[in-house]
């Protein structure tokens, strides 16, 4: 198959995902589609694959243009998506889920379980996946659960197959397995559109490359010709440096350690130790599925700990117990504001107050009047836009909604702030108050942390960096040596630092 | 003076707000309208207080109800446990012919069948709806097992006293009346004022969130089902007093439904997060106000449930509505 995708562009409200965007696959061909978080790589994957329209442009298979793509008709056209997300029914059974939608019938309106389960397998075989297609979903773990999504893609015959991050579960091993099917079904003349942050991965297997950065291309050409810095460069692009907020507001880091994590161990990250002093602000980076994520919620007891101890700034720290956390000093600022962070039905007035109210609030009773003032210098000190604090908090943009969230934590006086994405899918604006705060916070004497895999917020805020990838540090840089592509290339695996 | 004039957004907005945040008040007024004009002698002294008698054993079992439904969850056994307790209850009075003993029995007995409910659900990690659809099952097998067929009856000696508990009057007005009356007052109390209902309502918004703010999220559950199971028991208490004789296989039958459809009508949300106490006493007095319009405007008795079903579900739908716009 020859795909042409020709001037697309795609607007998702006052967002521009896509502009202007040209991109073609010739036959055989693995095609790596590079770019950071936003860049527009999964929207231009989405058009391509029917699942919405694109604003502008045409597709082309074969030089025939497609007339308004639908999943069905990518189908029928032999073009597969794997999504980065696994889309697997974990009730039903392995080959039940490959055929799911596109089951073999019997006579009778009855499903043709042999001839599924005999089919399953031989493609599970052929990858040599070591799974058995009578498997529930469910008794699978990661890994082959994304080995049973690619498979879904293998099972009837394909042209194109694009794949969104396929390795984020999988280890080198396995990821040697895909590489292996890749190139043989490339001799078969299917191609490949391969979507990956991980650029040993592309090197060693792309033959072409585009990148696309802020929904634009960039550039197009042969992997043979570029290494990976170059291609780290076109990635980010130049750099702008914007005024730092850390220079406008200095803060003296002291020998005092406030935490201090020994040799953490979790569910995906491995042997982490760090420590954080007084007036520091420590940033912890890495991709999507390095570990940050489980890293920065172990860190606040609200998930286990296999392995390893923390010392608070009052001693060891029971890591069982998020209260406990609190009340030693500690306060979280946790990821993904609506699932994590607001409470839909309060008040703004007790989203404000709530985690006052379980470390420090020593009485049965709330006192109005007190909350209200509490709010009323929180909305002072922070520059929060309301209406009234009796509104419920949904009725506030998402900036205002951040900064009522980091309040919340900032009523607890704590000595250490952990803070997860403090700036998750908030405009510029915003994002530069918060910056603010947390500057602030250091020149007051507080140790901070922030987990983040945005450049600029680690540019603005870090008095050191962390990296990590694949779950182990790879690298502890100093504010000096901080530069962005330096920190691609620790998280893609490109650099390792050795660590005593 | 300027901005008398409210533009057409102004007045639909404020509308919206007296139909979502009043609304339990709004249908209260209008079904009372429609009691005075299908019988003007609806607001005599006698009848108000003769619809709160019969309201308030429920109504305080709808106030515990209230809050499990607000932290999100549901409990199946409210009819089970009274009669379980008040059962039981006869047999201490009986036997210890003190009317205090009963009274601490049946309130100690409310809490154990409320942390049972409670520890299943949190410890268990069972959801509240099978936990308590077992217990509603187990209670009634446990009592039905205890009378063998026949009533708890309170003793001859006992008979005038206990019985003065429920059916008395105090300056004219029916002890019941002020017993609903009081727990609604303090349950609205906890709910409104006490750091307390706030986490109830923050575990029933976002019970993640709640516990990434340090909530003890099962401690508050089992908390909120110990509270009910509590006024479980003082129901239990004063339906025996007000009954005298307790039959175990019809005690309390359909107390459940009753509480969560005066929660609902009260316009507390289903899925939690929402509602105030007042609805739910709201809610009670307009099932009693359903119940007596229907028998004054000669409705077949059979046909009541019907009624009520069709006043849930609206209740429910103009709550819908106002959420998804």
């Amino acid at each position: 198959m020859i795909l042409e995708m020709k001037h697309i562009s795609k607007s998702f409200g006052a967002v521009q995902a896509v502009k202007d965007v040209s991109f073609s696959v010739g036959k055989g061909e693995i095609h790596g589609l590079l770019g950071e978080n936003g860049a527009g790589k999964t929207t231009l994957m989405n058009i391509l694959a029917g699942t919405f329209p694109p604003d502008i442009g045409t597709i082309e298979i074969d030089g025939n243009v497609v007339e308004s793509m639908t999943p069905r008709k990518a189908m029928e056209l032999r073009i597969r998506f794997i999504h980065q997300e696994l889309n697997l029914c974990n009730d039903l059974t392995v080959f039940q889920n490959m055929f799911l939608g596109y089951e073999y019938s019997k006579p009778g309106l009855r499903v043709d379980k042999k001839k599924e389960l005999e089919h399953a397998q031989k493609v599970l075989d052929s990858m040599n996946s070591g799974i058995k297609a009578d498997l529930l979903v469910a008794d699978l773990d990661t890994a082959q659960k994304q080995m049973v999504e690619i498979a879904r893609a293998l099972l009837f015959s394909s042209e194109l197959i694009i794949m969104d991050e396929p390795t984020t579960a999988l280890n080198n091993r396995e990821i040697e397995k895909l590489f292996t099917i890749m190139r043989a079904l490339k001799d078969e003349g299917v191609s490949f559109i391969y979507i990956s942050h991980k650029m040993p991965e592309i090197f060693s297997i792309c033959d072409t490359y585009t990148v696309l950065r802020d929904g634009s291309f960039i550039k197009t050409g042969a992997i043979k010709d570029i290494d990976e810095h170059q291609a780290t460069e076109l990635l980010i692009g130049k750099s702008f440096i914007q005024a730092h907020i850390k220079d406008a507001i200095p803060a003296t880091i002291s020998d005092d350690v406030v935490l201090n994590a020994k040799n953490l161990s979790g569910k995906s990250f491995f042997d982490i130790s760090f420590s954080v002093r007084r007036g520091e602000i420590l940033v912890i980076t890495g991709l999507q599925g390095s570990g940050t994520d489980e890293l920065a919620t172990a860190l606040f007891g609200a998930t286990s700990l296999d392995h390893g101890s923390v010392d608070g700034p009052n001693g060891p720290l029971d890591m069982k117990d998020i209260k406990k956390v609190m009340q030693s000093g500690i306060g979280m600022i946790p990821r993904n504001r609506k699932e994590r962070g607001i409470l839909p039905d309060l008040t703004i007035r007790y989203n404000n107050s709530l985690a006052y109210f379980v470390a420090k609030h020593s009485h049965l009773l709330v006192n109005t009047k007190e909350e209200s003032d509490r709010f009323k210098r929180s909305q002072k000190q922070m520059g929060i836009k309301v209406g009234s604090d009796l509104d419920p908090i949904t009725s506030l943009s998402g900036g205002n909604q951040q900064k009522v969230i980091l309040s919340r934590w900032l009523q607890l006086d704590a000595d250490l702030y952990i803070m997860d994405n403090p700036t998750q899918g908030i405009d510029v604006g915003a994002k530069f108050s918060i910056y603010k705060i947390i500057a602030e916070l250091a020149a007051q004497g507080k140790g901070v942390i922030v987990f983040t895999s945005e450049y600029p917020e680690i540019h603005q805020l870090s008095d050191r960096c962390m990296v990590l990838y694949k779950g182990r540090c790879s690298a502890v840089l100093e504010r000096e040596d901080i530069s962005e592509v330096g920190i691609m290339e620790y998280s893609t695996g490109t650099r390792r630092e050795a660590l005593k | 003076m300027k901005g008398v004039t409210l533009s057409r957004e102004q007045v639909r907005e404020t509308w919206r707000n007296i139909t979502g945040n009043y609304s339990h008040w709004l249908s209260f007024v209008l079904l009372l309208l429609v009691a005075i004009m299908v019988s003007p002698s609806f607001l005599t002294w006698n009848n108000i207080t003769n619809q709160f008698v019969q309201g308030s054993i429920v109504g305080i079992c709808a106030m515990g109800m209230s809050l499990i439904i607000s932290a999100g969850m549901i409990d199946l056994s409210v009819g089970s446990s009274v009669a379980l307790i008040s059962g039981f209850g006869v047999l201490v009075l009986n036997s210890t012919k003190s009317i205090t003993l009963t009274l601490l029995f049946c309130l100690g007995a409310g809490v154990i069948v409320g942390l049972i409910n409670g520890l299943l659900v949190t410890k268990g990690k069972i959801a509240p709806f099978i936990v308590t659809l077992a217990t509603m099952s187990a209670w009634r097998s446990v009592i039905n097992q205890m009378g063998q067929g026949g009533p708890f009856t309170v003793d001859n000696s006992m008979y005038a006293s206990f019985r003065n508990i429920a059916a008395g009057r105090f300056l004219g007005i029916p002890h019941l009346m002020l017993f609903l009356t009081g727990i609604t007052l303090l349950t609205g109390f906890i709910m409104s004022k006490t750091k307390f209902g706030t986490y109830i309502y923050a575990v029933g918004s976002n019970q993640q969130a709640a516990r990434l703010s340090g909530i003890n999220v099962n401690r508050v559950k089992t908390l909120i089902f110990t509270y009910a199971g509590t006024l479980y028991g003082l129901a239990a208490f004063l339906l025996a007093s007000r009954l005298t004789s307790i039959q175990a296989a019809s005690a309390g039958m359909g107390y459940e439904m009753d509480a969560i459809a005066a929660v609902a009508i009260g316009g507390t949300s289903m899925d939690g997060g929402k509602g105030k106490i007042i609805g739910t006493f709201l809610g009670v007095l307009m099932l009693r106000i359903i119940n007596t319009v229907l028998i004054m405007a000669n409705v077949p008795p059979f046909l009541n449930g019907l009624v009520t079903g069709v006043i849930i579900i609206v209740a429910v739908l103009a709550q819908s509505n106002k959420k998804g716009k």
